[in-house]
């Protein structure tokens, strides 16, 4: 076990490097900062100064080196834009980002298996069709059409929500139903299709056949062996609860993570976009790694392999 | 025990009551509003701070902190009218002399003083330690405050833009404790202007030296204006509080705070669902749509500055002038304006706006629109139809995609082969790589004189030159002889031949059409828009049914 947590965290350490890297490389290729933040208006001798002040006048190896450098320290640079440092305000947001997306994630789970289950239960029944029906409405929407239409009736029309900003839990409503609604649907589309597949077993019909009570069979027998697809989907939910919700968080002007993204990619403010993504990258890799304990956890097959 | 213990709180409260009621009853009777006004952006810099955030959005913000020396009248022709100085006069060609409103009082309730004017203008405010007096382009102040601001170096591009702002200002005096002269090394008309421009904002000595840092300083200056800052976050919002101690009467609204909503949509809904009292930046194709509502209704105005497409003389096909004359002449303006914009702008006079006063040239105008004309010259230059790229970027500027479009099938109509190429940044639409021939720009005027904006943005120190776009040896030499012609008739002529060059010999840029700023807002809000990004809160300009 001890072997396999420190290559899992080798592997980290070197995916985090890659995406470091690779993201410097392309923003430096991609945009000049000096004339996003100081505007195309500002006279040239402003820009140069800005240019030189934060060193984008050197070449692209040495301003990497100086970098990896300082990371390799905890220092990963200034905002060029708010003059703090890069990886304070990437934390400073966080606690907004996870103020909608866990409460989403809590939605869509809540609101996803249950359904799923459901569906699979009553397969081809009027119930299951209109489930299945509402879920693929539900994750074929965009979500920036989703919040537009929830902005125009509980905001607009009702008037009983706020339509963007975060002055109190009220305004944190229609984002969370926003990104729990595609995150419920794409759950119950998943936990419907490994419950049928499930339920197709030989040893569901044995548990039957046995004359073990059908609740039982569900619970004991069909749910743990179905929880295996549904948890690497919420893997990749949980992994994606700092950065997935860069177009809700836009829409509703919420303060977090994703609208950081789009402001700092947009002005080219380097080291905060890099920052954001290691954030990210590191997050998500522990998601990653959480989701491997679980496949242990919840099937003794991989216990066993692991222990091989 | 108890019973003591009883009487204690009793009486503490009683005491706490006494003290508090008075106060509460006070705020009571304040029955000023306060607004909320949604916005795309509060400032691209993160800083409030003029001489850094040097932006449209940037200009907006300010209006409520800042004041200068000489203000704009906001609901007029943006004419000069007198802000924190009562009165000025010239001592000569050089020198301007300023005499201070008494008892102007900055927003940590110091008065307002010479000295702090001489500060707003010293080199550890604006122009760096660091800056060679020795130079022949020696910029100093003759501080009578030496005491330096230990730990607060000012970012790069602020002394770059105080130099750009004042070019050969030579020293700022104390004359008496409301009595400031302004001397500049070389003749200039243009003091007054330069002095009234957004970054010669006036602010406290006393509050920039007890900031920790710069940043702490542009995070929450310190000047006179109606609003003071109470909270600023960056792309979040800013929190402003009246000014009670203003010199022009107690600010008609208790508090304003702007919110950034960078997307429209949402701005307009929040609007419509009463969250918001103005909006900001409201493409001109979604006012019908908000007009609908009878809550509602949507201001703007035209703006000083201008929409132009820009000519890169040193591509092969762009080198003959006949082939930009040809351009200039290719475009139906007015139809732009009628259809894109559905007439709220207009089409101007060429590089130029009517707040010059006797520096504007009556008569000019942009290029006619002939066709036949263009395909004359074309034929003239022998242009065969080679493909000529146009670079683009995706809506910097409000319908600009959409411009181009309609552009590029005016020019196609005279016979120009104009292709569009979208480009994701302003780095690769400058890119001088032999492909550079046509781009968009917008131009201002940050004072009421053509040196402002012909000179600073198609002189020789202006971006069109410095990035090896266009020159032209006459306008250079008129450039340099205006800035320190003082007569105005020759002043006026030399402007006159530089817009023959720039506009029609010579084509550095052609004018498509003045731009406009759109505000919506609740209809029972009596409230007038300013010709220009700054908003306008004092007394005169607010009421509520």
């Amino acid at each position: 076990m001890l072997a396999f947590t420190v290559s899992r965290l080798l592997r980290a350490g070197v995916t985090i490097l890659i995406v470091m890297t690779f993201a410097f490389v392309v923003l430096r290729l991609s945009g000049d900062p000096a004339l996003l933040i100081m505007s195309v208006d500002a006279p040239p001798e402003a820009i140069k100064a800005f240019r030189q002040a934060w060193g984008l006048d050197r070449p692209v190896w040495d301003q990497y080196l100086t970098y990896i450098g300082h990371a390799l320290t905890g220092d990963f640079g200034k905002s060029m834009r708010d003059g703090r440092p890069a990886i304070e305000l990437v934390m400073e947001r966080v606690p907004a980002t996870l103020a909608i997306t866990m409460p989403a994630l809590a939605l869509k789970i809540g609101l996803g298996i249950p359904a799923g289950i459901y569906a699979a239960l009553h397969r081809n029944s009027f119930a299951d069709r209109a489930t299945m029906a509402v879920a693929v409405a539900g994750f074929t929407m965009p979500s920036f059409v989703l919040a537009l239409l929830l902005v125009l009736v509980f905001s607009v029309n009702l008037g009983w929500l706020p339509a963007s900003g975060a002055d109190s839990p009220m305004y944190a409503i229609l984002p969370i139903v926003t990104l729990g609604a595609a995150g419920a649907a794409i759950m119950a589309r998943f936990t419907r299709s490994a419950m049928l597949e499930v339920l197709g077993q030989p040893y569901i019909r044995a548990a039957s056949a046995k004359g073990v009570n059908w609740r039982q069979v569900i619970t004991r027998h069909a749910l743990p062996n179905a929880a295996i697809p549904t948890v690497t989907i919420i893997g990749f939910m949980i992994g994606s609860l700092v950065a997935g919700a860069i177009v809700v968080e836009t829409v509703f002007a919420w303060p977090g993570i994703g609208r950081l993204m789009v402001s700092a990619v947009a002005n080219r403010d380097l080291a905060v976009v890099q920052a954001l993504l290691m954030v990210i990258a590191a997050w998500m890799v522990m998601a990653n790694f959480a989701v491997d304990l679980a496949y242990g956890w919840l099937d003794p097959r991989v216990r066993a392999s692991a222990s091989l | 025990m108890i019973l003591r213990r009883r009487h204690l709180i009793a009486a503490s409260g009683r005491a706490a009551a006494a003290t508090a009621l008075p106060r509460i009853a006070i705020g009571q009777t304040d029955r000023r509003p306060s607004i909320t006004i949604a916005v795309q952006q509060i400032a691209n810099s993160a800083a409030l701070e003029p001489l850094r955030e040097q932006s449209n959005v940037g200009q907006r913000a300010f209006s409520f902190i800042f004041e200068r020396l000489i203000s704009q009248n906001l609901l007029g022709k943006l004419e000069e009218v007198p802000g924190l100085a009562e009165s000025w006069k010239r001592i000569d060609e050089r020198t301007v002399e300023f005499v201070l409103r008494k008892g102007v009082r900055f927003h940590n309730g110091d008065e307002m003083t010479a000295d702090d004017v001489v500060f707003t203008f010293s080199r550890e405010r604006m122009f760096g330690p660091e800056y060679d007096i020795g130079s022949s382009k020696t910029l100093f102040t003759s501080v009578l405050i030496r005491d330096s601001v230990e730990g607060k170096n000012l970012p790069p591009e602020v002394p770059a833009v105080a130099k750009r702002l004042f070019p050969a200002l030579e020293k700022v005096e104390a004359i008496d404790k409301y009595t400031v002269r302004f001397t500049n090394r070389t003749p200039d008309v243009t003091l007054e202007g330069r002095i009234g421009r957004m970054g010669s904002d006036i602010i406290s000595r006393r509050a920039f030296s007890e900031a920790k840092t710069w940043l702490d300083w542009a995070r929450a200056p310190v000047s006179t204006g109606p609003y003071k800052v109470r909270e600023f976050l960056t792309d979040r919002s800013l929190m402003l509080d009246a000014h009670e101690d203003y010199w022009g009467g107690q600010p008609p609204l208790k508090s304003i705070r702007l919110v950034v909503v960078p997307e429209v949509a949402t701005r307009i809904n929040g609007l419509l669902a009463g969250q918001f009292d103005f909006i900001c930046d409201v493409p001109p194709d979604q006012i019908p749509g908000i007009e609908k509502n009878p809550k509602f209704e949507v201001l703007g105005s035209t703006i000083v500055n201008h929409r132009i497409t820009v000519f890169d003389k040193n591509h092969p096909k762009l080198i003959d002038p006949r082939v930009r004359q040809a351009f200039t002449h290719a475009i139906d303006r007015q139809a732009i304006v009628e259809s894109l914009w559905s007439g709220r702008t207009r089409v101007p006079a060429g590089l130029q706006w009517e707040f010059y006063g006797p520096m504007f040239v009556e008569g000019w105008t942009v290029p006619e629109y002939d066709v036949a004309k263009a395909k004359a010259l074309l034929k003239a230059a022998n242009y065969k139809g080679d493909p000529i790229p146009y670079r683009l970027t995706n809506n910097y500027y409000t319908n600009q995609v959409a411009t181009a479009q309609v552009l590029v099938e005016m020019w196609r109509l005279a016979g120009l082969n104009v292709q569009i190429e979208m480009k994701e940044n302003w780095q690769q639409i400058f890119e001088a790589n032999g492909q550079r021939a046509v781009r968009d720009w917008s131009n201002s005027a940050g004072f009421n004189d053509p040196i402002s904006s012909i000179v600073a943005q198609h002189g020789p120190q202006g971006q069109q030159q410095q990035v090896g776009e266009w020159t032209n040896e006459e306008m250079n030499k008129l450039s340099v002889a205006m800035e320190v012609e003082t007569d105005i008739q020759k002043r006026k002529a030399m402007f006159k031949r530089m817009l023959e060059i720039c506009e029609r010999e010579d084509p550095a840029y052609t004018v498509l059409h003045q731009n406009a700023t759109f505000t919506a807002k609740r209809k029972d809000i009596k409230w007038k828009a300013s010709p220009s990004f700054a908003m306008e809160f004092r007394t005169i300009n607010f009421a509520t049914n």
